[in-house]
């Protein structure tokens, strides 16, 4: 399954404690310092996917003010599909940082001669 | 209940009731939570970026992938299955302009067909030429799971016949039977184009089919091109009964036929049936105009009998397909044994 950005964050905001709609709204916008911002469409189009790939499930209801409040959880396959996506990301960033290192080496090395 | 979430339910009515039912109040709930109070006096409507991701949504619900609803899967096959019929009819398309464009710069040479050297008629034309057989690069490129590219290349394809048709709106207006059938060679490329964009969304999984079946369709468009030099040498195109079977909708018209009769037999999923239908439609808005300006006679009666045999072999088609699609939405919540008890 691909994973996009906003289900990667979206798994993430899970994965301390269940979190209804606008609550992963809001972790997702604190997870990415205000660059991701799911519209609510867009949320619950992800929640869909990821509900249907059995990564997250609906954990409970509530009704605050009126409001039908519901909380999803990270399941364990999506622990281990953000893990795994985690390890990949953190392979590529690893990959381009050792290359950006080598680079400034060999700026250096030649400023240097 | 206040003006702001009147204005957000109304959107959420783009979405198939049977999504509402489930998911529209956990929605508001997060709508009016992410837009605090709003009094009714400041008139605030949800902002244009809620409303597109909810339209996003809307599509996305309607044209599943293959996690979808039965019912929802199946549309989204026909959806996208209109798409590739189309483009690969407009690859048979690109592959006549490109053999027209050879010939008339090669061979015949004459400045009044292609504009002279270096002129910007010569470029108006090559480049429309270009761009129609972007429609092919398209189809190669959603036949080799390359929805982006496919696309950008399909929406390039579709720009020449939407040019041509705002130039004939302009110049003659929009009576006349110019305009009408400017108007449908329009319908008939651009609805596939739409289906490309609606049907291969984010939800849809690339999926690189064969070689053989990519390149189908400009095989089929050399074969076509080869026989319509044999039907020239034959002088065919002088029967008033042969003339409107002879260009490449007319050639369509049976074989889409022959596809449409034999699908029943074969037992292709709904979607087949429905995509087929959609493109018999696309077909008879292409050939409806020529009942405006077709000489009295046999080959006004030719343009009639095309336009009875797609409008009621696509009717048929569409009675099928819609009698054999799934039932209703599945849930899209799990079921209610994994839900914690209700807290107020």
């Amino acid at each position: 399954m691909n994973i996009t950005e906003p289900m990667f964050l979206a798994l993430t905001a899970l994965v301390d404690e269940p979190r209804h709609g606008y609550g992963i709204v809001q972790e997702v916008d604190r997870l990415s310092e205000g660059r991701v911002q799911l519209k609510i469409g867009t949320l619950y189009g992800v929640l869909d996917r990821l509900s249907a790939e059995g990564l997250v499930a609906l954990d409970r209801e509530e009704v605050r003010q009126g409001r039908l409040r519901r909380y999803y959880r990270l399941t364990d396959e999506g622990a281990d599909a953000l893990r795994e996506e985690a390890a990949r990301m953190a392979a590529n960033a690893g990959a381009a940082n050792a290359r950006l290192r080598a680079r400034l080496r060999s700026q250096a090395a030649g400023g240097a001669a | 209940m206040s003006l702001l979430e009147q204005r957000y339910r109304s959107v959420l009515r783009l979405l198939p009731a049977s999504y509402r039912a489930e998911r529209e109040e956990e929605m508001v709930a997060a709508f009016m939570e992410l837009s605090g109070e709003v009094p009714d006096e400041l008139n605030a409507h949800p902002r244009w970026g809620e409303v597109a991701s909810v339209l996003a949504l809307s599509v996305r619900v309607r044209l599943g992938a293959s996690s979808a609803s039965p019912r929802s899967f199946a549309w989204g096959e026909a959806v996208r299955l209109v798409a590739l019929l189309g483009l690969a009819f407009q690859s048979l398309y690109a592959v006549f302009t490109v053999a027209d464009l050879f010939r008339r710069v090669t061979l015949d040479g004459d400045p009044g067909f292609v504009g002279a050297p270096g002129s910007f008629e010569r470029l108006l034309i090559v480049g429309g030429s270009g761009m129609v057989v972007c429609s092919a690069f398209a189809f190669i490129a959603i036949m080799q799971g390359r929805a982006g590219v496919a696309k950008i290349a399909a929406v390039l394809g579709v720009a020449p016949v939407t040019a041509s048709f705002l130039m004939s709106i302009l110049v003659l207006g929009p009576s006349g039977g110019r305009a009408l059938s400017e108007a449908g060679g329009l319908v008939f490329t651009a609805v596939p184009v739409i289906a490309l964009l609606l049907g291969f969304h984010g939800d849809v999984p690339p999926r690189r089919r064969s070689w053989a079946l990519t390149l189908a369709p400009l095989a089929a468009g050399v074969v076509a091109l080869g026989w319509v030099e044999v039907a020239g040498a034959l002088r065919l195109y002088l029967s008033p009964w042969l003339y409107l079977w002879l260009d490449l909708a007319g050639m369509t018209i049976p074989v889409w036929a022959a596809a449409s009769v034999a699908l029943p037999a074969r037992r292709r999923p709904p979607s087949a049936a429905l995509a087929m239908s959609a493109f018999g439609l696309l077909l008879l808005a292409d050939r409806l105009p020529l009942l405006d300006y077709m000489p009295e006679g046999v080959p006004w009666a030719m343009a009639c009998a095309q336009c009875v045999l797609l409008g009621v072999l696509a009717a048929a088609l569409a009675w099928a397909g819609v009698r054999a699609l799934p039932g209703g939405r599945a849930a899209v919540l799990p079921g209610p044994d994994q839900v914690g008890e209700r807290s107020g």
